[in-house]
């Protein structure tokens, strides 16, 4: 081998281990080891230097609870094809069920969090049922359905998520010390990232992950390969479920108080686009695409800030009208990212390496 | 391209002067929801706020400071609200946010809480009510959750209390019926359990409640059922946009029943939708006069509003929830300084009291540190359509073809029980 830092021309894995790393050369090992050094640091910077970093942090906090989420549901729809539009009401589920545990069990929230994961899977795999038999748009209408009716259910299951009247949450402790401000808790949602997005890479690198992207593939030809199609796609739904209900009991936890209002089929959709923007079936596409939705918003809030009492605002006449222009300029992105960027930002982002690397030539 | 220069200097002038006023302005949040599921409502009570602080400014600020009043319209999306919401405590540091929906407001509880921020929404739950969470039914304390107007249960605790009366007065026959309608939400259903368990106590016969969703859409069924079940008067929870579909699908049924709105259920907006269908329609008002009436307090309302066009009720209760805060930042002003705890304390400063300038508009109210209903008042206002309402809001005043005429003023007693629920 050549330089530990950029590959040789050519391809030289001459064993599967080495065609399976997660990461491909060593430099990029070590980026992603100091980005998450970097991000560690962020909340000693915070709290010590006397710069203010909490919107920055809430914002990475909120990337990080519902990265997790998105990363489920590619699994679900960008590694094994299932389609799936109820993804938020299992992320409720998750969020009102951790609180649940912790409140009515007293079990700690250390272990809750798990816990209703493990919880929102089993409910996940009983609407995943269906899924072993159905395909494409009779699967939507499917996860539609379950979408309605665990809505429903959190607006009536009083005993559980408090009904209409939404759910205290404690928050995180470990020996009585709590993760209660944006610093401390960031370390928390940190955590759970790094070790959800490593077991999700690890496990496309099992048989039973690339049973999920033969189902994907062409289920009769994974079905002729003895691939047990119900078995595959009951626990992709499993899997997608588990990671949305970890998601959705950090995020319960950091708000101190969950609603029934906030899961609507409306963010089933938000994280759909999360994953199609990221590049379905790409792991790190989840996170990018997750950093994209959450961001952009943001962005534009403040670039459409700019423009408010500027001679632009008046030659147009905005003023009131602002606002409407964010929500254009969010919608008009999203569709020219699926136009231009039909394969995601993780695709791009390799072809950005691809760029670097064959410079001077194209290809 | 010449374009680019002068924004660019226009950016830089501002980076430049940003610090020196930033020193003497009042930097306050303000969430709206202008272009969200629930902005038929929102804008004008959105806009009322902000006019109010404009005209503040305009009128030598707060204690000779002006305020920076940051609004951000959320699209009544929760995850917004909070990204918002960190903004505003991490790097402008506000004093004080006036906040919007009752998703987001209960989302947010805990926060303002911690960073013990005053916090003004445009959500009147009752669980918003009780500082302390000592009450017997409440379910959280909310120390610096603050509204202004009766809270949804009071709201709806007084048209109960009305309609038992209307049916005394009309000579109806045995016990009445009480129907609550709305969506499966935490807004409908804040003041259900409260206006049922009065309902029964005066003698109403209580009905399962029926369910229609927040959006407009088509309601026959819910009113076929309606009328199928024969209920007197039937409490309408949403907000105006879907009550508009409802009131509009019964008038086609022939339902004949007394309907009663949520403060966020009905406006002179909703009425000109709505036509003859939103006519007897009857619902709270947080406020004593509307844009036609006559008080001290109007001169100002309309100098803050403009003259010239009809501004709905919701306008003019966005401009109170705005000057009591003013008055409670000038009180903090003249006992150490306007920080956001010294506002808090303002609120709680006097009893009875209506903000300066705004004499005979709003509602005399109370804040204490153990009780935050700031009222327990209710105007009562039905809606009158008597014309067709294809003419713009304006002329339709004008003509008295929309009207909303005042009903009655219920005086709710202040029980605790009643306290945060």
């Amino acid at each position: 081998m050549a330089s530990p830092g950029f590959r040789p021309c050519g391809d030289f894995k001459s064993d599967y281990a080495s065609d399976t790393r997660i990461f491909d050369t060593a430099a990029s090992r070590w980026f992603c080891l100091a980005g998450v050094l970097l991000l560690c640091l962020l909340p000693i910077i915070s709290e010590t230097s006397g710069i203010e970093l909490k919107y920055e942090l809430s914002l990475l906090i909120q990337i990080g609870y519902l990265g997790i989420a998105a990363l489920g549901l590619n699994i679900l729809v960008g590694f094994t094809g299932q389609i799936s539009i109820g993804h938020a009401a299992f992320f409720g589920f998750g969020a009102f069920a951790s609180p649940f545990l912790n409140n009515k069990f007293g079990i700690p929230v250390f272990f809750s969090i798990p816990l209703a994961g493990l919880m929102a899977t089993a409910v996940g795999m009983l609407f995943g049922i269906p899924a072993a038999r159905l395909k494409g748009l009779y699967l939507a209408i499917a996860t539609l359905a379950a979408q309605f009716i665990l809505q429903d259910f959190f607006g009536r299951a009083d005993w559980f998520s408090g009904g209409t009247h939404g759910a205290p949450a404690a928050p995180f402790t470990i020996f009585g010390f709590a993760f209660d401000t944006d610093a401390t808790f960031f370390y928390v949602v940190l955590a759970y990232v790094v070790a959800l997005y490593l077991a999700a890479a690890n496990l496309m690198r099992t048989r039973d992950g690339r049973a999920l992207v033969a189902v994907r593939d062409h289920y009769l030809s994974a079905e002729m390969m003895g691939i047990n199609l119900t078995k595959y796609r009951t626990m992709s739904f499993g899997i997608s479920s588990f990671y949305a209900g970890i998601g959705g009991a950090l995020y319960g936890h950091y708000l101190g108080f969950v609603s029934v209002e906030g899961f609507t089929i409306l963010f089933s959709i938000q994280f759909l686009g999360m994953i199609i923007i990221g590049g379905l079936g790409s792991i790190m596409g989840s996170l990018m695409g997750t950093a994209f939705m959450v961001l952009l918003p943001e962005v534009m809030d403040a670039l459409t800030g700019l423009l408010a009492g500027t001679s632009i605002d008046r030659a147009l006449g905005l003023k009131e009208n602002l606002s409407y222009l964010r929500e254009v300029a969010i919608g008009v992105t999203i569709i020219l990212f699926l136009v231009f960027e039909p394969d995601g930002l993780a695709h791009r982002w390799r072809q950005v390496k691809a760029y670097w690397k064959l410079y001077p030539f194209s290809y | 391209m010449r374009m680019k220069p002068m924004v660019l200097t226009a950016a830089a002038a501002a980076l430049i002067a940003a610090p020196a006023a930033a020193q003497q302005k009042i930097n306050v949040g303000h969430l709206a929801d202008y272009s969200g599921a629930t902005s038929d409502v929102g804008k004008p009570f959105g806009e009322g706020v902000a006019d109010a602080m404009a005209w503040i400014n305009k009128n030598g600020g707060v204690a000779k400071r002006q305020v920076n009043l940051d609004t951000v319209d959320y699209g009544y999306q929760v995850p917004r609200s909070i990204a918002t919401y960190k903004k505003w405590t991490g790097r402008d540091k506000v004093v004080a946010i006036f906040g919007w929906g009752t998703a987001d407001t209960e989302a947010l509880i805990t926060f303002v809480s911690k960073d013990q921020i005053p916090y003004i929404s445009g959500s009147y739950a009752g669980s918003l009510t009780d500082p302390t969470g000592q009450a017997e039914k409440s379910t959280a304390a909310a120390p610096f959750n603050f509204f202004y107007g009766p809270s949804y249960s009071d709201a709806a605790r007084a048209l109960v209390t009305w309609a038992a009366d209307d049916w005394k007065k009309k000579g109806g026959q045995g016990k009445p019926k009480y129907v609550h309608m709305g969506a499966n939400h935490p807004y409908p259903n804040a003041p259900k359990a409260a206006a049922e368990d009065l309902a029964k106590e005066l003698g109403f016969d209580v009905l399962p409640a029926i369910q229609f969703a927040l959006t407009p859409g088509d309601y026959t069924a819910q009113c076929l059922t309606l009328k199928q079940s024969g209920a007197n008067y039937a409490y309408l929870g949403n907000t105006a946009g879907s009550n508009v579909s409802v009131l509009k699908a019964c008038k086609n049924a022939g339902v004949d029943v007394q309907f009663m709105g949520n403060v966020w259920g009905m406006d002179e907006n909703a009425a000109k939708a709505a036509g003859n269908a939103a006519d007897g329609v009857v619902i709270p008002v947080r406020t004593r006069t509307l844009w036609t009436d006559e008080a001290p307090g109007m001169k100002t309302v309309r100098e803050i509003g403009g003259a010239d066009n009809y501004r709905p009720l919701h306008y003019i209760a966005g401009i109170c929830t705005a000057f009591y805060i003013k008055e409670a930042m000038e009180w903090a002003n003249a006992n150490g300084g306007i920080t956001a705890l010294k506002i808090r304390d303002g609120m709680y400063a006097k009893k009875d009291w209506v903000p300066k300038g705004m004499e005979g508009v709003c509602v005399p109210s109370t804040w204490t540190k153990t009780d935050h209903r700031p009222t327990t008042e209710v105007q009562l206002y039905r809606a009158r359509v008597t014309a067709a309402t294809d003419a713009p809001l304006n002329d339709l005043i004008k003509s008295g073809a929309v009207k909303m005429e005042k009903v009655t003023v219920v005086n709710l007693p202040r029980k605790p029980e009643w306290l945060g629920w």
